[in-house]
């Protein structure tokens, strides 16, 4: 590989840079997508995979969230290789009447701006979800959530242009980003060969502020851990993606609420999916604790308690597996999808925490009208690098 | 939480060893294993040892099982039965997962200044169509039905691999009362020790070198088997395939070190053919490269209960020394010794490829430990 030119080097193939690629060959330009390990081996390989709307807060972050989800029924067959997208719509469940409350205000507000979420009453939560406890005060609902398959996705992405315009480099390092005397992108140093180009898209995830770093750009990502567990095959007893609604307490501090104290130290909140297979998928913590992904007894017993609460048919079975993935979290609760005026045709796309795999359709968009000099589907300002340091 | 000195997962020869000699230097020891009795494969060898009396030639695999374990009865050693290691956390915080009956479940977590994983080995599958029927089964797990539960899975046994596993089980299911209609062998020759085939063709039972399966057939559970010759390049010949009348398939297509533990743990492995595969890699303490937690028997390379004693045996004496029950001087003549055993056991049957995998393992510790990639 040495000496080659690509119009757009993006770094990193998790869903962000494999989404990114993908829409810019879509817009014609030539494309090598570089990654220190291989396709889907990070973050979105260690994760859950929803794409939802009833967990973004009104205003952007919905915008986004609805728009990524219109995206991936059109991606169910732009894309040749099946990613298992199926839409079921998901359910928040609420334990308590003060957070039924919220979750109640958080629906109308998101009713007033024209999503399509109810209000469930306990009865309605039981016909939904026949296995959930019994005194759970009620939920909110939207059939437009949808579930997918992460990996297959960024293999989808990948698969649809390879050799026709992209060209991946895995297992490939990043070494330094070469830039002229005015400041601007020329090429990408790595441990294979030089890259020359004018741009670069740095969607590296939580590994991102050492590709910013490589041309004095601060991005203040930090890797956020969060422990999944895997329970044995069993009939279909979960229909849909159901959380509590101290989940999007965990997720944002806008929500104060009473929480179980058990929960609280490891920011646990109760997440389920149910998988092709059969399985579940039971979420979910969120901690700093630097970039390892090894899984803690103590979090696990905490998952799995707060499980047991929602679904006390869990009880009854076994957790076959637990992991773990690094998630590139923001203050601002909001990703970066932006361009840096300082150093022109350097661009970023990550920051999404827990949302990269729901909002990486948009995300592959955006960035492709950005760098096309196109009008963007959605006003970039919330998402740009000059948005206010402190919202950082 | 609960504290121990030292914690053994996995109770077969090599991690009753461990446990013997660390509780006999005075060590507090708890076995963890995840069958209802310790032992490990050797609660299924009803054949005699080979060898010598140090390892207990002449014995049945099953008597000796009785012997250690009465050994670490004696010794004070807790054997935590039913009890299954979830994973090895931070700290060396072992989390335990206890049956206590069908659906209760105890979940406890020990902290251990030193662990030994001592995990074995599980069977490998090989993928054929039909492979998921009723009756396609392992051929350690058929002899686990016969010899320890006195169940025999099936009527007519068709065997795929003539390494000694193979052979073994054939002629035990045999004396226990299935016909078998075979032994299939890719290999152009007998994998397994001339003895125990002898022993079959003596009964007539035919052993199909050169061919391999192509197909079970049943519709519930398998009814037939078709095996045919197998070229250089493992296709098959057209033209050659015999159909068997049988009711189970058993695979006999070797074992492969369990090492998740290990791997769970961070240790660094080393892949060689001749031990089965991957295999976390150690000293001549038997320690990891994780710190504190040694490895010993089938889980560190594929070999026979004999090694499995004396590698569980060095680890046992080794984590004695580091705890200070046992001086340095005394401690490296013991553990001298048992090098000097393990050194006749490779001397034997394949032992060459063996002894070559294992230096392979103690230079990659030390590669590993220097700081090397």
């Amino acid at each position: 590989m040495t000496n080659k030119s690509y119009d757009v080097v993006v770094i990193g193939a998790g869903v962000m840079g494999t989404s990114c690629a993908y829409h810019l060959v879509k817009k014609g330009f030539k494309v090598a997508l570089i990654e220190k390990i291989d396709i889907a081996r990070g973050t979105s390989s260690h994760c859950d995979a929803v794409a939802l709307i009833v967990d973004k807060m009104p205003g952007v972050d919905a915008a986004l969230g609805y728009a990524s989800i219109q995206r991936f029924l059109e991606l169910k067959n732009e894309l040749s290789y099946d990613f298992e997208l199926h839409q079921k719509g998901s359910m928040y469940a609420c334990e308590t009447d003060q957070e039924m409350d919220i979750a109640s205000k958080y629906a109308k507000s998101m009713q007033d701006d024209g999503y399509d979420i109810d209000i469930l009453n306990p009865k309605e939560l039981l016909e939904h979800e026949p296995f959930m406890a019994k005194d759970l005060k009620g939920g909110i609902f939207s059939k437009a959530c949808c579930g997918l398959n992460p990996f297959k996705l960024c293999f989808a992405f990948v698969d649809q242009v390879k050799g026709k315009g992209l060209d991946v480099y895995s297992y490939t390092d990043v070494k330094g980003i070469k830039l002229n005397d005015k400041n601007a992108v020329e090429g990408v140093e790595t441990d294979k060969g030089f890259l020359s180009t004018k741009k670069v898209v740095n969607c590296a995830g939580v590994w991102s502020p050492e590709i910013g770093k490589m041309v004095g750009v601060d991005i203040p990502v930090k890797p956020r851990k969060g422990v999944i567990l895997v329970s044995a095959t069993s009939f279909p007893f979960c229909n849909q993606k159901v959380q509590e609604f101290g989940y999007m307490v965990s997720k944002f501090a806008e929500f104060k609420c009473k929480r179980d104290p058990d929960v609280e130290k490891y920011n646990v909140a109760f997440t389920i999916e149910p998988s092709k297979a059969n399985n579940v998928l039971i979420g979910s913590s969120r901690n700093f604790a630097g970039y390892g992904v090894n899984t803690e007894i103590e979090i696990i017993h905490a998952i799995a308690k707060r499980a047991i609460r929602f679904y006390p048919i869990l009880k009854e079975m076994n957790c076959i597996r637990s992991y773990a993935g690094v998630r590139p979290f923001l203050d601002a609760h909001l990703p970066l999808i932006t361009d840096v005026d300082k150093v022109p045709g350097y661009y970023i796309a990550t920051g999404h925490e827990g949302d990269g795999i729901s909002l990486s359709p948009m995300t592959g968009r955006l960035i492709s009208e950005l760098i096309a000099g196109e009008k963007p589907y959605l006003d970039l300002a919330p998402f740009s690098y000059n948005r206010s340091k402190k919202n950082n | 939480m609960r504290q121990c000195e030292v914690l053994v997962i996995g109770g077969g020869p090599a991690g009753l060893s461990a446990a013997i000699e660390a509780a006999k230097a005075g060590a507090q020891v708890v076995v963890v294993e995840t069958n209802r009795e310790v032992g490990g494969q050797l609660v299924k060898q009803t054949h005699k040892f080979f060898g010598s009396s140090r390892h207990r030639a002449g014995t049945r695999g099953i008597d000796i099982a009785k012997i250690l374990r009465k050994q670490c009865e004696d010794l004070h050693v807790e054997l935590k039965v039913n009890s299954l290691v979830m994973g090895i956390y931070a700290d060396n915080v072992v989390a335990i997962d206890e049956k206590k009956s069908l659906t209760e479940h105890n979940i406890e977590r020990i902290q251990a200044k030193k662990i030994v994983i001592s995990t074995g080995a599980s069977e490998n599958s090989i993928r054929f169509p039909g492979w998921t029927l009723p009756g396609v089964m392992g051929a350690g797990a058929i002899q686990t039905m016969c010899n320890y539960h006195r169940v025999i899975p099936g009527r007519k046994l068709l065997m795929i691999g003539s390494g000694s596993v193979g052979l073994i089980v054939c002629y035990q299911l045999m004396q226990a009362g299935a016909e078998i209609v075979g032994i299939v062998e890719a290999l152009p020759h007998i994998n397994g020790y001339a003895v125990h085939a002898s022993k079959l063709t003596r009964e007539g039972i035919p052993i199909y070198t050169g061919y391999t399966i192509k197909e079970a057939r049943g519709k519930e559970r398998v009814e037939q088997a078709v095996i045919a010759k197998v070229n250089p390049d493992w296709s098959t010949v057209p033209g050659s395939e015999i159909v068997l009348d049988t009711d189970i398939v058993a695979v006999g297509a070797g074992l492969k070190p369990l090492i998740g533990m290990a791997h769970m743990s961070g240790c660094e492995f080393v892949y060689d053919k001749a031990l089965g595969g991957w295999a976390p890699c150690h000293n001549k303490n038997m320690e990891s490269t994780h710190k504190g937690i040694y490895v010993a028997g089938d889980t560190t390379g594929l070999e026979e209960a004999s090694t499995a004693i004396e590698e569980g045996t060095i680890s046992g004496i080794a984590i004695a020394e580091s705890l200070g029950y046992i001086p340095k001087d005394k401690a490296k003549t013991l553990k001298d010794e048992g090098w000097e055993r393990l050194a006749g056991l490779r001397s034997g049957f394949k032992g060459e490829d063996r002894v070559k995998a294992k230096m392979k393992q103690l230079n990659r510790y030390d590669e590993v430990m220097k700081g090397g990639k």
